[in-house]
């Protein structure tokens, strides 16, 4: 799925300079963003890799595909998780080795689902729900930014994200099926949860990583309104889930929890 | 429940009861289901908008969009997933988002995009069954929906080039692939013997690449290699597509066939056996 490194970039061992980019936490980021970023952090924690987190306002354009969160290892700059993975295994760590054909398929999918679903809604949220545009997001885009760029910039970017939900047949719908579609998608990961502490078991994957980033920046970020995060508090399992993968990866490190609140 | 269904879709060809794959994502889950549905297949007719098709029709409703009519069935007690599981359930949700996220981009684009396929096939089929001067405009936007659909949800902003992302698409749709034949095995359906939603899901996206005949077909190749998809998709056209396919014909052949045996109860068979061999091989290649 993504490009074979060269063997120069396998054999040099993980920096310990290595850096992630993303914008900045206290006033800037916006929830989706801030659920990819916070994904790459736990794939990274659950690798044993240190990573260091710089906030900078221009991240978005700093990225190589446009996308937050990048890395910057060495002299290669990775952008998104998906990437990130690949480039990780080519430098001989892996999550998911252990698992055999059909569990990586199964693996793949419930990503899948979490981009289609969750990071959907998200950004429906975000963008399409005149409640929360105007109230959180436009202003939190561009406040880095002086009048009258930080207008245009959030203006562009909603233009751009509208077209896109127009384009995956979102554009119709409303808030009410939003949520109904978050709730089934959560549905899903609980049921595919069950009783294991991960998805495969014992061991955490990408996929442990990715729901961790997506569900606790629900639970913790404050929207107009607590319906999204109702949704997910319905299920138990993954409350306890989060709990587990932020107790065992960056409390028990000594890095604090990366809530953010929005004023 | 007794409120008869009728769904509006593209027709069909190459063999498949329609080229279209929502319709025929829709076509197979009420064959699976047993949902009595008329097709209503668009033809040279004007009638109304096109570009929500599939559509399903009862007497107070309309419904469109693969989801939401699947979701309608269910409701109306055709359900096809009634024997899984919890977590077989939140599979077929999973899965179903790889296919729109990773086989779908290709598969746009080896229908509407790539000029070779688009100019010699995609476009003279849609054209021949949308009335003039209909026809002049709507395969170039359902074109150009599915160029933007691609680069929107996998180009790059702010400028989106397409030979960026069509190598990355092609990728994922091989690799989407891989995985559906892992999964599959050598199992009939994926949950088991009954077919289910996820069942129809994979039919629909697979089968038109499977079977439409097109100049560029690096996917189509890479499609035949995983013969357990192929075994898959023809085993659900045979056993629930077949009979439709003959259309008007299917009576006249059934009739060529009760005359055989018959011919073979009396022993007559082997008079009359060329006679009869001509004239049902004529009756099939008309029928198909």
């Amino acid at each position: 799925m993504g490009k074979s490194y060269p063997q120069t970039i396998a054999a040099e061992p993980w920096p310990e300079n290595a850096t992630l980019y993303q914008q900045l936490k206290g006033e800037q980021i916006l929830l989706s963003d801030n659920a990819a970023s916070l994904a790459v952090q736990a794939f990274l924690q659950m690798c044993n890799l240190p990573i260091k987190v710089v906030c900078r306002a221009n991240a978005e354009y700093m990225s190589p595909s446009g996308k937050v969160p990048f890395i910057h290892v060495g002299n290669q700059v990775v952008s998104e998780l998906g990437p990130i993975v690949q480039f990780v295994k080519a430098k001989g760590h892996s999550l998911s080795d252990g698992l055999d054909e059909v569990q990586k398929a199964e693996m793949k999918a419930y990503m899948e689902l979490v981009n289609n679903m969750l990071l959907t809604a998200e950004l429906y949220l975000q963008w399409c729900d005149e409640a929360t545009v105007g109230e959180i997001t436009h202003a939190r885009y561009g406040s880095p930014y002086p009048w009258p760029l930080n207008h245009i910039l959030a203006y562009q970017k909603q233009w751009e994200v509208r077209r896109k939900m127009k384009a995956i047949g979102w554009g119709k719908k409303t808030l009410d099926q939003v949520l109904e579609d978050v709730d089934q998608c959560c549905q899903a990961l609980s049921q595919r949860l069950g009783t294991q502490p991960y998805f495969f078991n014992k061991q955490p994957t990408e996929l442990d990583a990715l729901v961790f980033g997506h569900l606790y920046t629900i639970l913790t970020t404050q929207l107009t309104s607590d319906e999204l995060s109702e949704k997910v508090k319905n299920y138990s399992n993954l409350l306890a889930f989060c709990r587990r993968i932020e107790q065992h990866y960056f409390e028990d490190r000594g890095k604090g929890s990366s809530s953010i609140r929005l004023s | 429940m007794a409120a008869p269904l009728e769904l509006s879709c593209w027709g069909g060809g190459w063999g498949l009861p329609s080229v279209h794959s929502e319709s025929l994502v829709v076509m197979a889950y009420a064959k699976f289901s047993g949902a009595p549905l008329k097709v209503n297949v668009i033809d040279n007719t004007w009638r109304g908008s096109r570009g929500d098709v599939p559509i399903l029709t009862t007497e107070d409703n309309i419904v469109s969009q693969p989801a939401k009519i699947l979701n309608f069935l269910r409701k109306q007690k055709y359900n096809a997933d009634y024997e899984l599981s919890a977590r077989q359930g939140a599979d077929t949700l999973a899965y179903i988002a790889l296919l729109e996220e990773k086989l779908l981009p290709a598969v746009l684009h080896t229908f509407w995009v790539e000029n070779d396929n688009y100019f010699t096939v995609t476009k003279p089929w849609f054209a021949s069954r949308i009335p003039f001067p209909l026809s002049l405009i709507l395969p170039g936007r359902m074109s150009k929906g599915a160029l933007n659909r691609i680069l929107l949800t996998r180009g790059e902003p702010p400028l989106y080039h397409l030979q960026e992302v069509e190598a990355q698409i092609y990728r994922d749709a091989k690799e989407c692939l891989n995985l559906l034949s892992h999964r599959l095995g050598t199992s009939q359906f994926f949950f088991g013997d009954m077919p289910s939603t996820l069942d129809a899901y994979v039919f629909g996206f697979l089968a038109p690449l499977y079977k439409v005949r097109f100049p560029k077909v690096q996917l189509q190749e890479h499609l035949k290699q995983l013969s357990n998809l192929c075994r898959f998709c023809d085993d659900i056209l045979n056993s629930y597509f077949r009979h439709s396919l003959g259309g008007k014909l299917a009576p006249l052949q059934l009739s060529f066939i009760c005359v055989e045996y018959l011919h073979i109860l009396l022993g007559l068979y082997k008079q009359n056996s060329l006679l009869i061999e001509e004239v049902c091989a004529l009756s099939l290649n008309a029928g198909l």
